[in-house]
């Protein structure tokens, strides 16, 4: 083993060449390097390739070299396809399920307030960035689907927690109180309102005694 | 209110007499295909408006909404399902706040029957808000490209597993551990001698023709046999015979050659 080279290099080597993102514990196994150790270098390399065409990212638990995405346009010639846009009802599905994993069918739709057709759904899993985890124990046993590492690495993400604005996601509870919250706060404004036009009442009455 | 269901023509783009008579005098004609169900409708209504969506004034948006599915050309029953279910819903919840005395809950507080609608417009338009946000993070395939293999390229090289000798002499060992001790093939040196057959055959065929078969009967085994035709054909090869056959598939003769044939 080339254990005399620098571990930053043979990191380099290693990423470059892998066909998928490199685990930590897959880089500690191949060089038998300390976990700080690869850290150290892996966000040195990371430093080292920031302004270049090329990029060290960590995506789906691992590191992954890709091109920039200012270079997106030039490297689509490379190819005669262009990636499909994604329709609107596709993300919905996808963000529904990326954010709410694992959840049926049922409740994408209730949060939609239309019917998912089964193509869209298909199409996700078709693509590797959903997957069935599990049923539902409820009447039907429906499908419980969830995001796949797939979905991580595409969407150039290392974990779930990295989704955007996950932690600002309100869960139905929080919904239903912010809005007593603010029907409070009109009953009350309501409740002044009236006091004030009775005063006011008040005063004309009393003007008009006088 | 009542402006929007009177007014029969659609709503007109920059006609500011007309404008008036639509309940939505600011919003541009929509069509549904641009939307996601009845939800993104009554967001875009209260969006576009800027209304307060926790006091949402039903009546006009339950006309603006209606003015909107009843300008549609046609509908596909299988959308239209949902929008009219909420259409439905507009309209429970416009007669409901009508009602005088309004619906108490455990407490004793007023239940706005509206409360279930917002939560659900609220909820999903996180989930718009999120799924417009993940289609801007930078998208492998679409925005940034790995160097692995992709699809798109029709010549994929998988290097084949490099060959080793070793491996493969330790593979045939074990195998051959497996049928039950090394198999040998064992060479075993002539035990007579092609020239010992020719001096012998020469010496047969002294007295004149003689016939194959008859030669090489009696023989013990195929080792010599075999050497004895090679001796023949050593014999035949040096003229010192003659070997003679007259028919196809006929019995062949051997005849010692004789001086006035080489004549």
């Amino acid at each position: 083993m080339s254990l005399a080279l620098p571990l930053l290099h043979q990191i380099e080597a290693l990423i470059l060449a892998s066909d998928e993102p490199l685990s930590l514990q897959r880089l500690r196994d191949l060089t038998g390097a300390e976990t700080t150790d690869i850290r150290t270098a892996a966000a040195e390399i990371e430093s080292f390739y920031a302004d270049r065409g090329i990029r060290l990212v960590q995506v789906g638990g691992g590191w992954q070299f890709r091109t920039a995405p200012e270079f997106a346009e030039v490297v689509q010639g490379l190819w005669q396809t262009r990636a499909p846009k994604l329709s609107r009802s596709t993300l919905e599905t996808l963000a529904i399920i990326a954010y709410r994993q694992p959840t049926t069918r049922a409740e994408i739709e209730a949060l939609r307030g239309v019917k998912t057709s089964s193509n869209i759904v298909a199409g996700l899993q078709e693509r590797g960035w959903i997957k069935v985890v599990g049923r539902k124990e409820v009447p039907g046993r429906p499908h419980l689907f969830g995001t796949t590492k797939q979905f991580l690495t595409d969407f150039g993400l290392n974990s779930l927690r990295d989704l955007p604005d996950s932690s600002q996601l309100l869960d139905e509870d929080e919904i239903q109180q912010i809005i007593t919250d603010n029907q409070t706060e009109e009953s009350e404004l309501k409740d002044a309102e009236a006091q004030t036009t009775e005063s006011s009442n008040e005063v004309y009455d009393d003007e008009a005694e006088a | 209110m009542s402006e929007a269901l009177q007014s029969a023509e659609p709503p007109v783009q920059g006609n500011p007499s007309d404008q008036h008579q639509t309940a939505h005098p600011n919003l541009p004609p929509v069509h549904l295909d641009a939307f996601e169900g009845p939800l993104d409708v009554l967001l875009h209504l209260i969006r576009s408006q800027k209304l307060d969506i926790f006091d949402i004034p039903i009546a006009l948006i339950t006309a603006q909404y209606m003015e909107i599915i009843e300008g549609q050309a046609a509908l596909d029953l299988e959308v239209a399902g949902d929008y009219l279910v909420m259409a439905s819903t507009l309209m429970q919840l416009k007669s409901r706040l009508l009602l005088p005395r309004p619906q108490l809950d455990d407490e004793g507080n007023e239940i706005d029957p509206r409360q279930e609608l917002v939560a659900q417009l609220i909820a999903y338009e996180q989930y718009r808000v999120l799924a417009e946000e993940m289609d801007t993070l930078p998208r492998a395939g679409r925005d940034v490209f790995v160097r692995s293999i992709f699809p798109e390229s029709d010549e994929v090289e998988r290097p084949l597993p490099e060959a080793d000798l070793d491996a493969l002499l330790l593979a045939f060992r074990s195998v051959l551990k497996r049928v039950g001790g090394e198999v040998r093939h064992q060479i075993f040196t002539e035990t007579i001698s092609v020239r010992e057959q020719m001096a012998f055959v020469l010496e047969r065929l002294k007295a004149g023709g003689m016939q194959l078969d008859e030669l090489l009967q009696g023989y013990p085994g195929r080792e010599a046999l075999v050497t004895t035709v090679l001796a023949i054909l050593e014999l035949w090869r040096q003229h010192l015979i003659t070997v003679v056959q007259s028919e196809c598939y006929g019995s062949i003769t051997l005849l010692p050659q004789t001086a006035e044939d080489d004549a």
